[in-house]
């Protein structure tokens, strides 16, 4: 206390203003979650796609897989600006990822951390440093391997970043399990007391249910295939941090790693670069730094400092400042090895051609659709980053992850699943959030035409053909000015009496179905619809040829003759 | 009306709230429990041998036009001071109101102030649509028209999966149960306004045929045997008022429509207390006869109504 009342400067609390940055960002970034949600006027003013778009290792993976200028993702250009001035800053003011490891780790066993902490922390400021041969040294560079692998497989046509990307990690969790379970989770007790409650309960617990559901929780419940997986590999990224304190940030994450390798040159820095050697209090830097960013010779690292500022609020001597001063003193040499280099290149390279041996992709399942406006699989493929805004925005909830029904390089892309839901005739939304364009932005009249596949009848199932009851459910909820499902007339056994009777027998008209799939999803059969979109090269020949003869033989109703008729007043 | 939708999961209470009420007053009283559904009586018909009322209306101000239609008919008599009016438009699709799919939203943005002016304590609007329910709402402009009142009585709110309660259809001939929505069936009158439109399963979709928007569950599984099925809904919500929103009427390619050149102006609103001899006289616009129409048959065999244009009154204004 004594040396700052010595300095005779103003000591700026610069740890509460980090706090207070990490806060207002991690809000401005739920606020943009909850915003990525359809109310009805067709356009999504904000979406938490922003943030992948400020991501420049999304950017430069996406314009490396996809080999072509994105303008989407200019944002990028402002953090590496701000970086190459800040250093990465990013990670620790802004990132909602690291702001919540921060506010989340408390939450884990004490005991477990302090264990783990003991006996693995090697970097503690002893005056007989042990050897630099820790265990988790090494892990400190396993995020130069994973973003040099990243990008070098990008160049190779294989698209990685959505599975170590951390905000695709953590806004897929987010969106596939988080939401729609806590959503499930919080409403379920409400409808409960709603269900069996006498009045007097319910007068106090549906107010606050609206106010729930008006202000806090998402106005749709979703539900997704495959959430468990995204939800375990976004719990993976906290649990690690029982192992260190930001463990994912220090070692993994390649976003931080390219970030920090423009840190390096960064004009700010921490002075002094060293750990001081004459300090005299018990408090220590290194021990302290939640991102363990001073290296064996206590040197600072800068591809490792996020800038919490920690060192500086409480350095009890007042020494410990960022300032914008050259110095003499080096700072940690850059760590990640050439040897790290190759095997990364190697493994970069050797990546793709193992995905494309195991599955080239260009056999697709004919139920395989993706959502409208989607590039050609191949380039869908490399330009999607797995972000999940898609399913999220999706007011149907049809688009869903896939695992690997796509190949091994599609885990977690979108899928359209029109059993679960259908395509909004008037909706673009998806092609609004797609942070990199995978999913083109079409104007409506354009997505209005946009073929996803095709819808085919199955006689086995659907009601007029297989049971001989009335139903075109289908027809009437065909989207198009002119419906793409016209009917025949014929007779039919009724299953129930074992009669005959005249039936309304849909079929498609090819040329103009889209694929939007609300046949499918209003189709009244259980499970295994009647009607079910398949990708257009798919549908089977005699299947074209059986709709073309209908058509011709069962021409839909004249417009103009029945204008005509109408008599009116 | 609402075609149908099937995609929501049935949300199939053991017992809602008010038969929880009725069971421990049961209990309580030491009687049998409650029976575990509704048994809903048929508000009473009118009296046989009385003559109906049909207005019908022309004009293009559609605010005026719907006073004008109600005149004959001596406006809202039926709305006590205090009531829970339900006005049932159908905002069952993504269109616009030139794209007439929906009911015109002047019209109900009219009959919500008529209802307000009658003394009405509550004014609900709502349809349990088929598209996505926030851009139908927004599409059709109905929830814009109407939240322009600014009256705290008058809500426009999303249908809530939570409030279907299974319901017995006692005179039920093709089903005798369906999940209704609690609001609609705890209201005291029940305005229905739906527009005609050409439907090619059921031919045209009327005033019967609106109570779709007022179930619960698949309803996908009403379309077989629809025409029945929508008289036998009937017999469990019986508009107090109907009111068919023909200012422009859907030739072709309906219930969803979506083409400009299948939709013709008629300028013309078609009320009347009884929803059959509507559906008997709205089936004239396009130049049909009454009983082309499969369920104004069967809602008028089981009695809910008239359709022998002859016998009914009709006053044209």
């Amino acid at each position: 206390m004594g040396d700052r009342v010595k300095t005779g400067r103003l000591r700026v609390p610069w740890k509460w203003l980090r706090r207070a940055a990490q806060l207002a960002f991690l809000f401005g970034f739920l606020w943009l979650f909850r915003k990525t949600e359809s109310d009805g006027t067709g356009v999504i003013q904000f979406a938490a796609n922003l943030l992948f778009r400020l991501d420049p290792l999304v950017a430069a993976s996406a314009i490396l897989a996809g080999k072509q200028f994105i303008a989407l993702v200019w944002p990028a250009l402002i953090t590496i600006a701000l970086t190459l001035v800040l250093g990465r800053f990013f990670c620790g003011w802004v990132c909602p990822l690291g702001t919540l490891l921060d506010m989340t780790r408390h939450l884990l066993p004490q005991r477990f951390q302090r264990s783990v902490r003991a006996s693995a922390l090697p970097l503690s400021h002893s005056p007989t440093p042990p050897s630099s041969a820790s265990h988790f040294l090494h892990w400190r560079v396993a995020k130069f391997f994973l973003l040099g692998v990243v990008l070098v497989s990008a160049v190779f046509g294989l698209q990685l970043i959505g599975y170590v990307n951390p905000f695709s990690i953590l806004v897929r969790g987010m969106a596939v399990a988080v939401d729609p379970w806590l959503n499930r989770g919080v409403t379920a007790p409400f409808t409960w007391l709603y269900k069996n409650a006498p009045e007097s309960v319910t007068n106090v617990t549906e107010p606050v249910y609206e106010f729930l559901k008006a202000g806090v929780l998402p106005f749709q419940q979703n539900a997704f295939v495959w959430a468990g997986v995204s939800f375990a590999i976004l719990l993976a990224v906290f649990a690690l941090e029982g192992v260190e304190r930001r463990f994912w940030c220090r070692n993994l994450c390649p976003s931080g790693a390219l970030m920090g390798l423009m840190a390096r040159f960064a004009l700010l820095r921490r002075l002094p670069v060293r750990v001081c050697g004459n300090c005299k209090a018990a408090a220590d830097c290194d021990e302290f730094c939640r991102m363990g960013a001073f290296d064996e010779r206590e040197r600072l690292i800068p591809e490792s400092c996020n800038l919490c500022l920690d060192c500086v609020t409480d350095c009890p001597s007042g020494v410990a400042r960022f300032g914008f001063r050259k110095t003499k003193a080096a700072p940690a040499p850059l760590e990640p090895s050439r040897r790290l280099f190759l095997a990364s290149l190697a493994t970069g390279v050797a990546l793709p051609v193992i995905a494309r041996a195991v599955g080239d992709g260009s056999r697709l399942p004919a139920d395989l659709i993706r959502p409208p406006g989607a590039r050609g699989e191949r380039e869908f493929l490399d330009l999607c980053v797995r972000c999940a805004e898609c399913m999220k925005v999706c007011p149907t909830n049809a688009l869903q992850p896939a695992l690997f029904e796509t190949g091994v390089e599609g885990a977690f892309s979108p899928r359209f699943i029109a059993q679960l839901g259908y395509c909004e005739y008037n909706c673009t939304l998806c092609g609004q959030v797609c942070p990199t364009g995978a999913i083109r932005r079409l104007p409506l009249p354009e997505k209005q035409k946009f073929i996803m596949g095709k819808a085919v009848f199955d006689k086995d199932l659907c009601l007029p053909f297989a049971k001989g009851e009335s139903c075109i459910t289908c027809e009437e909820h065909c989207p198009l000015p002119e419906k793409a499902i016209l009917f025949r007339e014929a007779e039919a056994v009724v299953k129930k009496t074992g009669q005959c009777a005249m039936m309304k027998q849909p079929f498609t008209v090819l040329s103009l179905c889209t694929g939007c799939g609300i046949c499918e999803t209003k189709c009244p059969i259980e499970g295994k619809r009647g009607v079910r979109i398949v990708r257009e090269e798919t549908v089977p020949a005699d299947v074209k040829k059986e709709y073309e003869e209908l058509e011709k033989t069962n021409p839909r109703p004249a417009a103009t003759q029945a204008s005509e008729r109408a008599a009116g007043y | 009306m609402n075609e149908m939708h099937a995609d929501e999961q049935s949300s199939c209470p053991i017992f809602n709230r008010r038969q929880f009420i009725h069971r421990v007053a049961a209990w309580s009283a030491g009687a049998v429990a409650a029976p575990p559904l509704f048994r809903l009586v048929p508000q009473a018909m009118a009296a046989p041998g009385a003559q109906p009322l049909l207005a019908v209306a022309k004009g293009t101000d559609y605010e005026a036009l719907l006073a004008k239609a109600l005149e004959p008919l001596g406006g809202l008599p039926f709305i006590k001071k205090g009531a829970r009016v339900l006005v049932k438009p159908n905002i069952g699709w993504d269109r616009t109101p030139e794209q007439a799919a929906n009911t015109h939203p002047l019209l109900v943005k009219a009959m919500v102030k008529l209802c307000l002016a009658a003394g009405a304590g509550k004014v609900m609007v709502f349809d349990r649509t088929c598209n996505d329910c926030r851009l139908s709402y927004v599409s059709s402009g109905i929830q814009k028209a109407v939240q322009s009142i600014t009256d705290p009585r008058v809500t426009c709110a999303f249908v809530d999966e939570r409030k279907f309660v299974p319901v017995k259809i006692a005179k039920g001939k093709a089903m005798n149960e369906w999940e209704f929505y609690k609001d609609a069936l705890d209201a005291d009158c029940y305005i229905n306004m739906p527009i005609a439109k050409h439907h090619r399963l059921a031919k045209l979709t009327l005033g019967l045929k609106n109570v779709m928007g007022l179930l619960g569950g698949k309803r996908g599984n009403i379309h077989q045997s629809l025409d029945q099925k929508i008289a036998d809904l009937n017999t469990v919500m019986k508009p107090t008022l109907t009111v068919i929103d023909a200012t422009r009427i859907l030739l072709r390619n309906g219930p969803s429509g979506g083409k400009l050149d299948d939709v013709k102006e008629l300028h013309t609103l078609v009320a009347s207390t009884d929803t059959v001899a509507t559906d008997a006289y709205a089936t004239t616009l396009f130049d049909m006869k009454p009983d082309e129409i499969e369920s104004t048959r069967c809602a008028a065999a089981m009695g809910l109504g008239e359709m022998d244009l002859n016998k009914v009154k009709i006053v044209k204004v």
